[in-house]
């Protein structure tokens, strides 16, 4: 049997523009099982981004309820939620973020700093995502120093390396040409296959087409499935 | 994950290396200070900390009133000992004298000390209120019988130097020609750092021999001699008040009728022996060195606080201002799982980072500024000191508190952006900070400027003090002083003669000391015109018929006394005044009494001041030297010289020397002192001050400015954008520089109007202790407001300009 990693009842989100309210999720209904892979779609403003800070805990619904591997999101302190995220998902920005004063090797290193992994075992975990992601002669190197589609792929082995049951990629090849577009995809569809629950968002037709599952948003509502 | 931090840490100071800078010079100016003035409380709070018991060690001195004010001796009558002694409260009570032979000679070997230094006449009670470690001789039998001494290792050695302690036991010692002492000790001197810098300790009954005898046996209660000195030791649970209350009896019970009547009285008061280091009414016993002053201790504290809270400022200032430059790694650092204490934790590391490096460049300047600041430090502190665990100790303390101060709240206000945000790069948060930013600079600036102002009027005091009129003639006036041991009068004549015929000097007198000095004779004088006694305190100079003359002091009326030896008065117009007389004709042939005798006052001089501008002109006359041959008053030959430049001073002096070469024998003994010396002397204390203020305004002048650098480089970067768009539409250079120099220079002039209300106050407290003053002048105030914002609007330009020279296309073709 598949198990659910994580549903929404009627998650909404609200912020208060001025005077105005502005609802930028209205009651989503979402349940993700383990192993699939999401694309999120809709025109710049439709809510994709917020929904994807929200399912990954940077920010918090409204209202409604959020359950993550069978537990309240909603009701929880940021102490927990924190701990919850750390353990089990993985970010991928369309900016690549990664800390331009780390090199390579540190910025992948980061993520199991904070879990307090030992040196050792942090050394071994590192050098298989390097040597997975054919990336070892960089590993000296500084952001500034790699391409867009190099850093990228910095990025997801950052996001991977604590071994998360789910990726959150928001546009991750927004900044990239076709082909580097291609090998990111290609590399997702793979880590898929792994059993890696992804859920991205996305603008281009043909990156939402690895996935298993498209929905599209439109001013914070899901129009389509 | 520490090692992580520091490396982080490390890199991004390299990163922003001139804010770096600025926050490492900050930090270092204000730790060095800190550490040395540290030092020198340290120095000076651990005096005579190892005596054994020495909280219950105490000096009896005498506090002396009179209805115009208080008179400090820190001995006290040779009577009293007696009247204490028995007292159960008491453990020990021992007197000393403090008594200096004119020579001491070790005839075996035929060794002089002339005058030797610390030479007291102790009882055997002594050896066991101060304990010494005895390296020869028996501490029970040491000072037990007349003619014996105990020397230290130091002065053992100059007696008898190349010998044991061992052997040196049984030699023997001749004082003064006369008196026979043989050594029954030789102990270690205090390694400790002491004022009981005592060396050479004679049994007290030896002072029958000297000179003192009849003060001794006569113990007198209405004599106070400073160098007659009582100390006690209490018992361990005494009755300090009822001690006291028996010292207030006694002193009661022996009153003067005199005192009584002229509203006079004398108190006997216990002075703690950790009270002895810093109390100047009553002094120490070495007067070469500077008594430590915990007013200045206070002050000093004071100026490496200011020092240091202005390198902090910087410190919050910059890191709130960068803080969006290091949105992007908090927001990351967040998503990856960083909690908020561990970026605080992180930041922190940072900030201490920055003060370690500060410490270690402030270790290394402490060594240099013990030298430049010799005038403070006292002579025995060294570098050593810091070796001490107590200061080391609080070193570290120092450290992390000023990472505490510094790091805090910038760790506070990074790790508080929210994760999204950061992302979307919707940073708001340093925007919000820009109120404590401008509060914190216009502290900094206020403290700069309160300095600046202080620097000028205390300066501007200093030098009216030095340049004031003081009533006769100061500069290019020479003091010889006769040898000390020399009593022949005709010697002084012959010197005199001498010096008349060399062909530079116009004028010489034989007299006491100067018109101003700090010592004084005074004695009371009384005048009764029939009906009322008017009473005076009267001080006294003395010259010969040519002194007034070559002061140039200013004969009102009537004339000089006949000659040197006749008694008569010669008196200045605050006397005249208060032995009320309403001019000077009606005084003149009038009798006055003093120690019992009867004096005509045959002039009137016009006032000078005879001390420091701190006090006021006091009664005072001038005399010959009417207690010849039996002593005679005058210590010195004054000289004047024709040509005042300096270029002929230095052949004019060594023939003044040969002079005294000729006639004198102790040629060691030569003393030679300028007028205006002396009284430049007078102002060491504020001379101290000014050059204090002035490295305080330097340094946080450079420290704001560096902050406000720091500032300004951080507003330019974000608002280069707007600088290029006003450019392209058409802006000049000095519009652009005027809008962003506005911005800096309000803050500034708001610290100008809360520090001037502050300096004010400050000096005019400072300017109470002068009898002459400066008016606290306007322009003052306003010059040194100018100054500050000259200083800040250079700072300010040098940056501004840069930006706004820039190429427009450069910064706006990156968007």
């Amino acid at each position: 049997m598949i198990n659910t990693l994580l549903s929404l009842n009627e998650a909404t989100r609200t912020v208060n523009s001025g005077s105005n309210k502005v609802t930028l999720l209205n009651n989503i209904n979402l349940d993700v099982k383990e192993g699939e892979f999401i694309s999120l779609m809709g025109p710049s403003g439709s809510g994709k981004s917020t929904l994807l800070n929200c399912i990954g805990m940077l920010d918090s619904f409204t209202g409604g309820g959020y359950t993550f591997l069978g537990e309240p999101v909603h009701a929880m302190k940021d102490k927990n939620k924190s701990k919850l995220y750390k353990e089990y998902i993985g970010f991928v920005f369309q900016a690549y973020h990664l800390i331009d004063e780390l090199n390579v090797y540190e910025n992948i290193e980061t993520p199991l700093l904070y879990k307090n992994v030992k040196s050792s075992e942090r050394k071994a975990m590192v050098a298989d995502m390097l040597d997975r992601f054919n990336i070892v002669g960089k590993k000296d190197l500084f952001p500034i120093q790699l391409s867009g589609g190099q850093q990228q792929l910095v990025g997801i082995a950052r996001a991977l390396i604590g071994k998360p049951k789910l990726i959150l990629a928001d546009e991750p090849t927004g900044n990239l040409n076709s082909k580097q577009s291609e090998e990111i995809m290609n590399l997702f569809s793979e880590l898929n296959k792994e059993g890696v629950t992804i859920i991205q968002a996305t603008h281009s037709e043909s990156n939402a087409s690895y996935g298993s599952r498209i929905i599209n948003l439109l001013d914070g509502n899901i129009v389509s499935e | 994950m520490i090692r992580n931090y520091f490396k982080i840490a490390w890199r991004n100071i390299m990163k922003h290396k001139v804010f770096s800078l600025i926050n490492v010079i900050g930090l270092t100016i204000g730790l060095s200070a800190s550490f040395i003035i540290g030092l020198m409380i340290y120095y000076d709070y651990t005096f005579d900390d190892f005596h054994k018991d020495g909280e219950r060690i105490y000096r009896v001195v005498t506090e002396f009133t009179d209805p115009e004010e208080k008179y400090y001796n820190a001995g006290i009558t040779l009577a009293l000992k007696d009247a204490i002694e028995d007292n159960s409260n008491f453990e020990i009570v021992s007197e000393f004298y403090i008594e200096r032979p004119s020579k001491a000679v070790n005839i075996q070997n035929d060794i002089t000390l002339k005058w030797p230094e610390f030479v007291i006449f102790a009882d055997q009670n002594y050896l066991d209120i101060f304990q010494y470690n005895f390296l020869a001789g028996n501490k029970t039998e040491a000072l037990k019988n007349p003619n014996q001494v105990v020397l230290t290792q130091t002065r053992a050695e100059e007696y008898f130097p190349k010998l044991l302690p061992s052997e040196i036991v049984g030699k023997t010692l001749v004082y003064n020609d006369s008196i026979n002492v043989k050594v029954t000790g030789v102990v270690e001197n205090y390694k400790q750092r002491t004022d009981i810098v005592f060396k050479e300790f004679v049994s007290h009954a030896t002072l029958l021999q000297t000179n003192r005898k009849r003060d001794i046996t006569k113990r007198y209660w209405f004599n106070t001699n400073s160098n007659s000195q009582l100390y006690v030791k209490f018992k361990e649970k005494a009755d300090l008040s009822s001690v006291q209350k028996l010292l207030d009896d006694l002193a009661l019970e022996h009153t003067d009728e005199d005192d009584i009547k002229y509203g006079e009285s004398r108190k006997f008061k216990l002075q703690p022996l950790s009270d002895i280091h810093f109390n100047e009414d009553y002094g120490t016993y070495d007067w070469e060195k500077a008594q430590a002053s915990k007013p200045l201790l206070r002050n000093l504290a004071l100026v490496a606080l200011f020092l240091l809270v202005l390198g902090c400022i910087n410190f919050i200032n910059l890191n709130t201002a960068q803080a969006s430059q290091r949105a992007k790694e908090i927001g990351i650092r967040k998503t990856l799982g960083s909690s908020r204490k561990q970026l605080i934790v992180q930041f922190m590391g940072e900030a201490f980072i920055l003060v370690l490096i500060s410490a270690a460049l402030s270790l290394l300047l402490s060594k240099w500024l013990i030298d430049v600041f010799s005038d403070f430090v006292p002579d025995g502190l060294s570098y050593q000191l810091f070796k001490s665990p107590i200061l080391i100790f609080g070193v570290v303390i120092l450290l992390v508190l000023v990472t505490f101060l510094s790091g805090f709240y910038p760790a506070l206000v990074l790790s508080k952006y929210n994760a999204v945000s950061v992302m979307k790069n919707q940073i708001s948060a340093a925007e919000q900070k820009v109120g404590l930013r401008k509060f914190l600079t216009v502290f900094q600036f206020a403290i700069a400027q309160v300095f600046i102002i202080a620097t000028l009027l205390v300066g501007k005091q200093i030098n009216y003090l030095l340049t004031k009129d003081m009533g006769f003639k100061t500069d290019a006036i020479v003091s010889v002083f006769h040898p000390r041991a020399e009593q022949e009068f005709s010697k002084k004549l012959l010197f005199a003669e001498k010096l008349k015929i060399i062909p530079e000097i116009k004028q010489v007198s034989i007299g006491g000391k100067g018109p101003a000095s700090n010592s004084i004779n005074s004695t009371n004088v009384t005048y009764t015109n029939g009906k009322n006694i008017a009473k005076s305190e009267m001080q006294y100079i003395s010259g010969d018929l040519n002194y007034a003359n070559l002061f140039e002091l200013q004969l009102l009326d009537g004339r000089l006394y006949r000659n040197d030896t006749i008694r008569e008065l010669v008196i200045n117009e605050t006397l005249l005044h208060s032995l009320g007389f309403s001019n000077p004709a009606e005084a003149i042939g009038k009798l006055v009494e003093t120690n019992n005798k009867r004096i005509p006052i045959v002039g009137v001089m016009a006032d000078f001041n005879q001390r420091s501008l701190k006090s006021e002109i006091k009664p005072m006359a001038l005399t010959g030297d009417w207690y010849r041959p039996d002593f005679s008053l005058y210590q010195a030959v004054h000289v004047s010289f024709h040509n005042e430049t300096s270029e002929h001073l230095k052949s004019t002096l060594s023939k003044i020397e040969n002079a005294y070469q000729q006639v004198y024998n102790e040629t060691d003994d030569y003393r030679v002192e300028f007028m205006d010396d002396t009284i430049a002397k007078f102002y060491n204390r504020e001379q101290k001050i000014s050059k204090l203020l002035n490295w305080s305004t330097g340094l946080s002048i450079l420290i704001s400015c560096l902050g406000l650098l720091g500032l300004v480089i951080y507003t330019t970067n974000r608002r280069v954008k707007e600088i290029g768009v006003r450019k392209v539409l058409g802006a000049s250079l000095l519009q652009i520089n005027t809008l962003i120099c506005k911005e800096f220079l309000i803050l500034v002039a708001i610290a100008f109007f809360i520090a001037a209300p502050i300096a004010y106050y400050g000096i005019n407290n400072w300017l109470q202790d002068f009898s002459y003053k400066i008016g606290i002048s306007f322009w003052v105030f306003l010059a040194s407001g100018f100054a500050m914002i000259l200083f800040a609007l250079i700072v300010i330009s040098a940056k501004t300009l840069q930006a706004a020279n820039a190429n427009p296309v450069n910064s706006l073709r990156s968007e």
